[in-house]
């Protein structure tokens, strides 16, 4: 069986900045995968190109046997690769409920006509839409704030939401940008916990996470980038004690003072 | 079924409206004035169209006087002209103004940007020229005479309320449509665009292919009212069709607001109103003329746009919706009291 994620020898340039240099890695099924790295190391690039934000440069992404960097974003959600943002993509005018609808929109499809309409396809469709996303934000544990329009919602709930959201395209593999960015202590916790739970639904997932003891905590195997180059691979234990990392995190003894973890 | 916490058609409303569109005609005094009534009707279709392009595709488009104008001279041309029945033609007037909407927004890399209202403006300018200058099939300048009536099971429809009626038919079939596609998972993705155009594609949402359908939806009821616009006069011209006529319906759109289906109808009706008042002072005051009204439009876009982004429909739904709860509270806080003490604020 092929892998689930392949990404093979991607480089991503930006006028001449090089955000993304010669990457490689592959991801099995049913797995949480970590992605980390100091600042500006790349992982939102990387990211933005698994989901098909933009194409790559250079090289190959691949996800269940098919080639995806050529393809336009909204084709690749069908295939099951679904994504929540770092800096909060909510449809803030809409509904919790509505903004977990939308995410249900390729697993329906009456058309403009059909719905004008009100034709019996359609009225089926909003009938099931209206349910599924029902079980996700059950799922999630939003119901009290299902009515609430999106944009008045605190950033916890709105993490929340974005996970919901991206759970109702019933996706193979789950991208988390920074999840738990802005989360108190006991949010974070929940956040895991409820990742384990997705994990347990048979989702696999990959995580680019500041948070170090979330993404410890979660991570089957964690992949390191520094400066856009893929810099150690391995299990949380193997990569916390690679001497590399603790370079690209800490810097060497010049640098030192800068360092941001 | 009513469901918690989506968006959903109110059938009151809808209701109501149609109860006020029935006893309009008893409460104006002269044909004049259904005539107008009439109009507004006309206008609404174009307008509810536009608005959904506007609100919910976040397209402008300043053309849609000229897709009004393909379906008017389409009908008019194979009416008179072939001898085609009016019902017949009707679908031509929808289609071939759907045809012209599909071809420029495929050009216009699926419309993307503000491009599409560039293209649609010189589009119009295009259509006005074709229909002045083709003289052979529109007859030019001077306009296209001789349309016939529209007959139903042997009944005339004339200008006056039979035709009045008519027109709203429509115009509510238009409204009625244009919410359900708003309440549906298509509405809900073109809302989503509105918001984050990135999120919506990382969700599947086929964002160009939403926005140049609810594109080819509003050429569609363009070509309806053009359709209706001319079976209802004898006579039609170019004039009718112009920038002019596109920038009206903007304003109008802009006027209401374009984030519901009712501010179009809303400005609609607000700006034939306006109109029918200004016409009636220019009878009156010589130095009214129409070009009075286009500055007067001119203005109305400018002060909508600064104070009332969100035009005026939201913002009057906004101040009304406290009342009604409030009244709607009383009545069942009243309900209650009357069973039992009840703990309700």
């Amino acid at each position: 069986m092929p892998d689930l994620l392949e990404v093979k020898n991607v480089t991503r340039k930006f006028g001449g900045v090089v955000a993304n240099k010669g990457v490689s890695f592959s991801f099995e099924s049913g797995k949480v995968i970590g992605l980390i790295g100091p600042n500006g190391a790349g992982k939102s690039t990387l990211f933005n190109m698994v989901s098909a934000i933009f194409p790559p440069t250079e090289g190959e992404i691949w996800f269940a046997g098919k080639r995806i960097d050529r393809l336009p974003a909204f084709k690749v959600s069908p295939l099951g690769i679904a994504r929540t943002f770092q800096n909060l993509q909510v449809f803030k005018r809409m509904t919790v409920l509505e903004n977990v609808m939308v995410g249900l929109h390729t697993s329906t499809s009456s058309g403009i006509l059909s719905a004008a309409f009100k034709l019996p396809k359609a009225k089926k469709e909003e009938e099931t839409i209206y349910q599924q996303a029902w079980e996700e934000i059950e799922f999630v544990g939003l119901e009290d704030v299902a009515a609430v329009e999106a944009g008045s919602l605190p950033l916890g709930k709105l993490r929340l939401l974005e996970l919901a959201r991206a759970l109702a395209t019933k996706p193979q593999l789950l991208l988390l940008d920074e999840i738990a960015a802005g989360l108190n202590h006991q949010e974070t916790a929940e956040m895991s916990d409820l990742i384990f739970k997705v994990r347990d639904r048979g989702v696999s997932i990959f995580v680019v996470e500041h948070d170090m003891d979330l993404v410890m905590r979660v991570s089957d195997r964690i992949i390191v980038l520094d400066q856009g180059e893929k810099i150690a691979e391995g299990t949380p234990n193997e990569v916390q004690n690679d001497p590399r990392v603790i370079e690209a995190y800490l810097g060497n003894d010049e640098e030192k003072e800068e360092a941001t973890v | 079924m009513k469901r918690k916490g989506i968006q959903q058609m109110s059938w009151k409303g809808i209701a109501a409206f149609t109860v006020l569109i029935l006893i309009l005609p008893f409460l104006l005094s002269t044909s004049l004035m259904i005539t107008k009534a009439t109009f507004a009707g006309i206008y609404t279709i174009v307008a509810v169209g536009l608005g959904l392009l506007m609100g919910f595709a976040g397209q402008i488009s300043l053309g849609q006087a000229a897709f009004y104008g393909v379906g008017a001279y389409s009908t008019a041309i194979l009416t008179a002209t072939f001898g085609l029945s009016p019902w017949l033609s009707l679908l031509i007037a929808i289609a071939a103004p759907a045809l012209i909407a599909y071809i420029l927004g495929h050009t216009m890399a699926r419309l993307h940007g503000y491009y599409l209202a560039m293209a649609t403006l010189a589009f119009g300018i295009v259509i006005h020229v074709l229909l002045v200058e083709w003289k052979g099939f529109t007859k030019g300048a001077s306009g296209f005479y001789g349309i016939p009536k529209i007959e139903f099971f042997g009944f005339t429809f004339t200008q006056g309320i039979s035709y009045y009626y008519l027109v709203w038919a429509f115009a509510l079939l238009v409204i009625v449509l244009s919410l359900n596609i708003i309440h549906s998972r298509i509405g809900r993705a073109l809302r989503s665009i509105h918001d984050s155009e990135v999120a919506s594609s990382s969700m599947g949402v086929d964002t160009g292919r939403y926005k140049m359908q609810v594109f080819i939806i509003s050429a569609m009821f363009a070509g309806i009212a053009g359709w209706l616009f001319a079976h209802m006069s004898y006579s039609i011209s170019p004039g009718s069709f112009g920038l002019d006529g596109s920038i009206l319906f903007l304003t109008m759109v802009v006027l209401g607001g374009s984030t519901s289906v009712w501010g179009a109808v809303f400005g609609a009706l607000l700006i034939t109103a306006i109109s029918s008042f200004v016409q009636a002072l220019g009878s009156k005051i010589s130095f009214i003329t129409s070009d009075f009204e286009h500055v007067l439009y001119g203005l109305i876009l400018m002060l909508v746009v600064i104070f009332l982004p969100q035009g005026l429909f939201p913002a009057i739904a906004a101040k009304l919706k406290p009342l009604l709860e409030y009244a709607g509270r009383k009545k069942k806080a009243g309900n209650i009291t009357a069973v039992k003490g009840d703990q309700r604020a």
